[in-house]
């Protein structure tokens, strides 16, 4: 029992990061229908920023921890958005719909980005004082207590999402869009602008991914290409485009993972994970959500 | 189809050319970089071929390791002669890129694109995780025979310059009109009673192979083969190649492959700003120039036709 716990508190933890960078991603997909290559570009900005604000509000500022950590999210938050505004403008607007064109200019965006992270603050790994100090034991399970507030915040993220596709009128929009673009525009949306929506709040989720994780690993410019791979092996099984897919599939990998390390290692967990898409493939090349083309 | 296009007797020529230098070129950094800029073609124009049915292809990368791998394993562990472990390098890249092709070629557009993906990486995570074939630190001491080292540079050039009018003569062949065919829509060969499924494999293995031997070439070129030569980059990069130069004609990854090779000695070792370099050069042709360098070049030579009317 204490062994289930435990491996039910890593599956959250590790999956609750995978399922934010996954949902930006399927989001993307689905308004632009784009695979976004410079989707992890975001939360390294984020993660980043959040490495270089915190010190400078605790020690230059004098500000409490919290609060430092408070200020470098909103700052994350608004560069980013800013940041994804201008790719969106000056590239994504352009090869919207064309998808080897938009997945060529992601990549060019990625290179150019990762060069200058590395360039301003060099390949060293940066850290952050944990926030939220202490371990929670929960049945026999013990987790830190900054990674329970992990999960606890994407989970109200995730739900916050999920309630503005079910219910705000920009989420309708934005399904309508994924749907079928062409019916929707003839319904008078404003596509475009509907895009750069959606767009933004891919960003936005890859910050907040971003934003939590810096407190736990060290952050290095290359940090979000690490969960680039995952995450499209999550919206694949989940299905291109499909919320609630992504959700599932980000927890259905991260279960993988921590079951897989926690008896084999981390090396055979990710073989197996890919075995098992190639297999998933086979039966049902659409994903769990997916819809046939 | 040879009277008909004199750029291809301009290719040959230039080709002759390439192997010439390569036996002559007495500095060896200069000999190295012919077969490498030839690789590096062969890779964006097998890149490219694939990208006829209309599927991008990162698995390129994979297949390119594979081949290498085959060269090196049977060439290190098993001493087999050198000819036969040449051979085998497009015929295990071939067969690998069958499966895949059967298994993943069901899907489409995104979803091949990320499955490809994948697949590049795992291959890359599986060489790191056997240390029978030198895990993360890779293979060494593929030599060619004492024979032919002299020769080698000329040898590898002529080999990829043949690969290349092969990928060439199959785009301009029949078989090449029903990869297209495909691109442009898929049901229709499909309504014919064509198999489509079976095509896009075929399509898929004869590029893998291509590459398989530019594997093979790659690894006795450098006598070292790491799994870090054989990440996803290496068809990023291709496909910049393919941008570059313009992915509308078949000499255009050919010339893309040329210029960034060429540039990339001036701009390497500045490592975050030879990011930005590939970087922006990837982000400016593909929003200024979606021909590239070839349909620049159609461009300008439509104005002249137009201004001597």
């Amino acid at each position: 029992m204490e062994l289930f716990v435990q491996l039910l508190a890593n599956t959250l933890q590790i999956g609750a990061v995978y399922v934010l960078f996954a949902l930006g991603l399927t989001l993307i997909f689905g308004v632009m229908k784009i695979v976004n290559f410079a989707h992890g570009a975001f939360f390294t900005a984020a993660a980043l920023i959040v490495t270089s604000v915190v010190p400078f509000a605790t020690v230059e500022m004098g500000m409490p921890l919290w609060a430092g950590y408070l200020l470098s999210a909103v700052a994350a938050l608004v560069v980013v958005l800013c940041l994804g505004a201008l790719v969106y403008k000056v590239g994504f607007q352009h090869v919207l719909k064309d998808l080897n064109g938009s997945f060529i200019l992601s990549i060019g965006l990625l290179l150019i980005l990762n060069g200058v992270y590395l360039a301003i603050y060099g390949g060293a790994p940066r850290a952050v004082p944990q926030v939220v100090p202490g371990t929670v034991n929960i049945l026999g399970a013990t987790l830190t207590a900054q990674r329970l507030a992990l999960v606890i915040v994407a989970a109200i993220v995730t739900g916050g999402l999920y309630l503005l596709i079910e219910r705000t009128k920009l989420g309708l929009a934005l399904r309508a869009v994924a749907l079928d673009q062409e019916a929707a525009m003839l319904q008078g949306m404003p596509y475009r602008r509907v895009a750069l929506y959606g767009f933004l709040i891919g960003a936005a989720l890859a910050a907040c991914a971003g934003v939590l994780m810096a407190p736990i690993n060290a952050v290095t410019p290359v940090s979000g290409d690490e969960f680039l791979i995952k995450a499209f092996i999550i919206i694949i099984i989940g299905g291109l485009g499909s919320v609630t897919g992504a959700i599932v599939g980000g927890l259905f990998i991260a279960m993988i993972e921590s079951i897989g390390g926690y008896f084999f290692d981390p090396s055979t967990a990710t073989l197996a994970m890919f075995i098992l898409v190639i297999g998933f493939l086979l039966v049902r090349p659409q994903g769990i959500l997916g819809n046939v083309e | 189809m040879w009277n008909r296009s004199p750029g291809l007797w301009i290719c040959v020529a230039l080709a002759v050319g390439a192997v010439i230098f390569a036996l002559l070129a007495t500095n060896p950094y200069n000999t190295s970089l012919v077969v490498w800029i030839l690789t590096n073609a062969v890779l964006a124009s097998a890149l490219r071929f694939v990208l006829q049915i209309g599927e991008l292809n990162i698995a390129t990368a994979a297949f390119f390791g594979i081949g290498a791998y085959a060269t090196s394993i049977t060439a290190v562990f098993l001493g087999w002669p050198f000819w036969l472990t040449l051979l085998l390098a497009p015929i295990v890249a071939g067969a690998f890129s069958a499966l895949f092709g059967w298994v993943t070629l069901r899907t489409k557009g995104p979803y091949f694109l990320l499955i490809s993906f994948a697949v590049t990486e795992v291959i890359r995570l599986i060489y790191t995780q056997t240390n029978a074939i030198g895990g993360n630190s890779g293979l060494i001491g593929m030599f060619p025979p004492m024979a032919i080292d002299a020769y080698y540079p000329a040898l590898a050039v002529a080999l990829l310059a043949a690969t290349l009018f092969v990928l060439y003569g199959v785009e301009r062949s029949d078989l090449g009109r029903l990869f297209k065919a495909i691109e442009n829509n898929d049901a229709i060969p499909r309504s014919v009673g064509l198999n489509v499924i079976y095509l896009k494999v075929l399509c898929v293995v004869i590029a893998s192979a291509a590459v398989g031997l530019a594997g093979g070439v790659h690894a006795y070129a450098n006598n070292v083969i790491a799994p870090s030569d054989f990440t996803y980059f290496v068809a990023i990069l291709a496909l910049a190649y393919v941008k570059i130069g313009g992915e509308g004609h078949p000499f255009g990854p050919v010339l893309g492959a040329t210029v960034l090779t060429l540039v990339g000695q001036w701009v390497a070792g500045i490592s975050a700003w030879e990011n930005i370099f590939y970087g922006a050069v990837i982000v400016v042709t593909l929003l200024v120039f979606p021909g590239g360098l070839v349909g620049l070049a159609a461009r300008a030579r439509g104005l002249v036709t137009r201004g001597a009317r």
